[in-house]
């Protein structure tokens, strides 16, 4: 049994100090992506629509909806449009309302 | 990135109406929780690595203790219900059991991209999301959320944090 | 892939005379259903051979096929058999390790094992107003609610637990008997679970399918993902780069290593030490931070494609954050094995006997601290495994004790072949070569960290996927651990018996 306390007293605290602080886990996690609307054409709205195996992609008119909900940060739409979709970087995406996760993103006028 | 003010909650103005007195009651029940908060964990059909990182809460590095936190396996002593999986229809009626097992107050918190409505569709096997079989009062999304992720959401289900996905915009190029 | 033959030459079974060698790593017999028993026969006592899975396709006739494993001989042998009518013959009779299958295959196809033995649920629930659509035809007759016949001796009583267990774990149904404290037996029910990922990939690309079946069990993505694209490789005849399957086997390596931990820190959990808990769990958050700093992802998603990788490994990453989370393991490992109230409660726990082991087809730690030395890193390798020259790690006690000592001894082995692949990762190219010779199916294969995972591709001529069949290794574990919990053991040693199986309820419920 000893060995446990001194080997823990000799780690010392690796507890996150989150949310008074930042963690550096933060910035190593994969997140939703965040979109350039003027480079957000109708067919690279399509695409993204179409190669989204999670569905969090629709377009309606000159808008695509995103639903950061449904979004898993698997990076298929980035690498299908790297111009127009970057990383966010957000990882505090918590809602009390459904709706709030659900984004329109105005497309490129053409 | 900011981690998210802890924001202090704005006191309560007298309700005008019923929508009003409704909110007001909400935040009331999520501060009283703020203290000391016991949730229970509800798998509906996830892939497991939401399990994992949930398990993660109590590990040293997160400590959900040091906020308030604790687990529970009781369903009489739970507060909170941290909900995975696209609730499969073949689990529907225990998840229901185990909702009402639960005494008021009690919220409920979807965690995952399957909880959320993502990865399933409703078909004959789930209902593709939580939504519609139990009233969640929070949505954490993540494929899976990791413990940073969870540990924002329950700060939002007790009104300790302010939310920020009303003002996400996820554009880039300037806006905000 | 070529196998390397040995030395001596061998009589093979009968069966492989006149196969299609696909490759020398799988070869496909057709077998006359009327041979089926015989051909099973042959194989069991073949040494070296073990039955990994069994499963069926198609409709009227339906095609049932059994894989073998011929790890001596660093082959896959897949025998192929129409089934006219609705019975085939007790494949269970011969080599119980196809038991379940055949209950799953009755519901999926409604063709049943000759001899009318009662069949467990598998995928169905219960529930009348839920109806499922299977991969073949339904049955004829409704599914009884039976599960296998076992002896209730004495006074012991029957009654069920879960799904909703304790916390954090995934849910989880048992059926207990017990006569009071000692568990008489224990049976699962896992269809709250199934997600029917093998239909969901149906009619889809395997590009488009590897979404969800990388989904079906997330503690095993990359070992799953793995087997499933090179089942889908083989039948397009692509072949990953070099360096593409060695971004997959540091993937690989680095889900063994979070998965012991995990382990270790939930037998840590079982056994009330939270110390121990602690202390894993710490080289737990490193390993998996590690995972997300050297390819994106805690849990290592998105690492595999079709042919080949979809993301380069960050070697500097590697290099700085490996030696501190590995050194936090292997001392939490080294403090628990001079533990001795926490070994007592391992030791004896939840024995899974050699015999057993073999009988049932379990793989991975589960089987090697069995006394078994099978791993498909050595026995059907590919990729940089024939130069990294794994060393597998056995046991004989079968106890928990024996699979965590497995598993210690697996994280320092990981970590070697880590660092030799950080000096040797030969480039970045994470495409594919074509060689033409795709033929429309594939058997593909990974010694995920619970043990070897398989996967099987049928396409049609569009490239789209008429058959997925998975098979994660918790598929064939889970079967030992009714066999382990039934071994003297009582209740609290249940969570102690599921933590050093390690094995996941999506694994199985896919």
């Amino acid at each position: 049994m000893p060995q446990w306390f001194v080997r823990g007293l000799r780690r010392g605290l690796v507890t996150t100090r989150y949310p008074a602080r930042p963690d550096p886990l933060a910035a190593l996690l994969p997140g939703p992506p965040s979109f350039r609307p003027d480079a957000l054409t109708r067919q690279v709205a399509d695409d993204l629509v179409q190669i989204c195996p999670s569905r969090a992609f629709v377009r309606a008119g000159d808008e695509l909806i995103f639903d950061a909900g449904a979004c898993t940060a698997c990076g298929r739409c980035r690498e299908r449009a790297p111009e127009a979709v970057t990383l966010s970087g957000e990882f505090e995406l918590a809602a009390t309302d459904r709706a709030a996760l659900v984004k329109r993103i105005p497309l490129r006028d053409e | 990135m900011n981690p998210g003010a802890m924001d202090a909650a704005a006191p309560d103005a007298a309700p005008s109406s019923i929508e009003e007195t409704a909110d007001v009651l909400r935040r009331r029940v999520a501060r009283q929780f703020g203290r000391s908060l016991h949730i229970r964990t509800l798998d509906t059909g996830s892939c497991a690595a939401c399990e994992q990182e949930i398990r993660l809460l109590a590990a040293p590095h997160y400590d959900l203790h040091r906020l308030g936190f604790f687990f529970t396996p009781a369903p009489r002593h739970a507060d909170l219900l941290l909900v995975t999986g696209p609730m499969l229809r073949a689990f529907a009626s225990a998840a229901r059991k185990t909702y009402e097992a639960m005494p008021s107050p009690k919220l409920v918190v979807a965690t995952g991209a399957c909880a959320l409505g993502g990865v399933y569709q409703p078909d004959e096997f789930s209902y593709g999301s939580v939504a519609g079989q139990l009233p969640v009062d929070v949505w954490i999304p993540g494929c899976p959320p990791s413990p940073l992720a969870l540990l924002q959401g329950l700060m939002v289900a007790v009104d300790r944090m302010a939310e920020r996905a009303w003002h996400l915009t996820f554009l880039s190029g300037g806006a905000q | 892939m070529t196998a390397v033959s040995s030395d001596t030459p061998r009589a093979m079974p009968p069966v492989l005379a006149g196969a299609d060698r696909t490759g020398d790593a799988v070869v496909v017999a057709r077998v006359p259903a009327g041979q089926l028993d015989v051909v099973t026969g042959e194989l069991v006592g073949f040494p070296g051979a073990r039955l990994a899975d069994l499963f069926a396709s198609g409709t009227d006739p339906v095609t049932v096929r059994m894989v073998w494993a011929l790890d001596h001989d660093q082959r896959y042998l897949i025998t192929e058999t129409e089934i006219d009518g609705r019975q085939y013959p007790a494949l269970s009779d011969i080599a119980p390790a196809a038991f379940a299958e055949e209950c799953e295959i009755y519901e999926q196809f409604g063709i049943r094992p000759a001899g009318g033995k009662p069949l467990n649920r598998v995928a169905v629930p219960p529930q009348s107003d839920i109806k499922l659509p299977r991969l073949g035809r339904a049955p004829a007759e409704p599914l009884h609610d039976v599960h296998a016949p076992h002896v209730v001796g004495g006074h012991a009583f029957e009654f069920p637990f879960g799904p909703v267990r304790q916390v954090g774990v995934e849910s989880l149904y048992y059926g207990l008997v017990t006569s009071g404290e000692e568990l008489v037996d224990l049976y699962l029910f896992t269809w709250h679970k199934h997600r029917g990922v093998e239909l969901r990939a149906q009619h889809r690309t395997p590009e488009q399918a590897l979404f969800h079946i990388e989904r079906a069990e997330g503690l095993g993505a990359v070992g799953n993902s793995w087997a499933f694209a090179a089942a889908s490789e083989a039948a397009l005849g692509l072949e990953p780069r070099p360096a593409a399957l060695v971004a997959r086997a540091i993937a690989l390596e680095l889900e063994r290593l979070y998965n012991h931990a995990a382990a270790v820190a939930a037998m840590c959990q079982a056994c009330g030490l939270s110390v121990g808990r602690s202390a894993a769990e710490i080289a737990l958050e490193h390993l998996l931070r590690l995972n997300a700093a050297v390819f994106g992802h805690r849990y290592l998603f998105g690492v595999i494609a079709i042919g080949g990788a979809r993301v380069l490994p960050d070697l500097s990453a590697l290099g700085a954050g490996l030696p501190v989370a590995y050194s936090e393991l292997r001392r939490a490992g080294e403090a628990l094995l001079t533990t001795n109230s926490f070994l007592d409660r391992l030791e004896a726990t939840g024995i899974v006997r050699h015999e057993d082991s073999r009988r049932l087809g379990l793989v991975g730690p589960v089987a090697r601290a069995s006394g078994t030395s099978g791993d498909a890193r050595v026995d059907h390798p590919v990729g940089p495994y024939p130069a990294l020259a794994p060393v597998v790690a056995t046991q004989s006690g079968g106890d928990a004790l024996a699979r965590m000592r497995v598993m210690i001894a697996e994280a320092a082995e990981s970590v070697r072949m880590l660092d030799a692949m950080m000096t040797a990762a030969g480039g970045d190219q994470l495409g594919h070569d074509e060689n033409g010779v795709g033929r429309r199916s594939g058997l593909g294969w990974a010694e995920s960290s619970r043990g070897e995972s398989l996967a099987w591709v049928e396409l049609d001529q569009a490239g789209l996927i008429t058959r997925a069949r998975l098979r994660p290794a918790a598929v064939r574990n889970w079967r030992g651990f009714d066999d382990a919990c039934r071994s003297q053991n009582v209740f609290t040693d249940i969570p102690i018996i599921e933590a050093s199986f390690w094995l996941t309820v999506a694994g199985t419920a896919r």
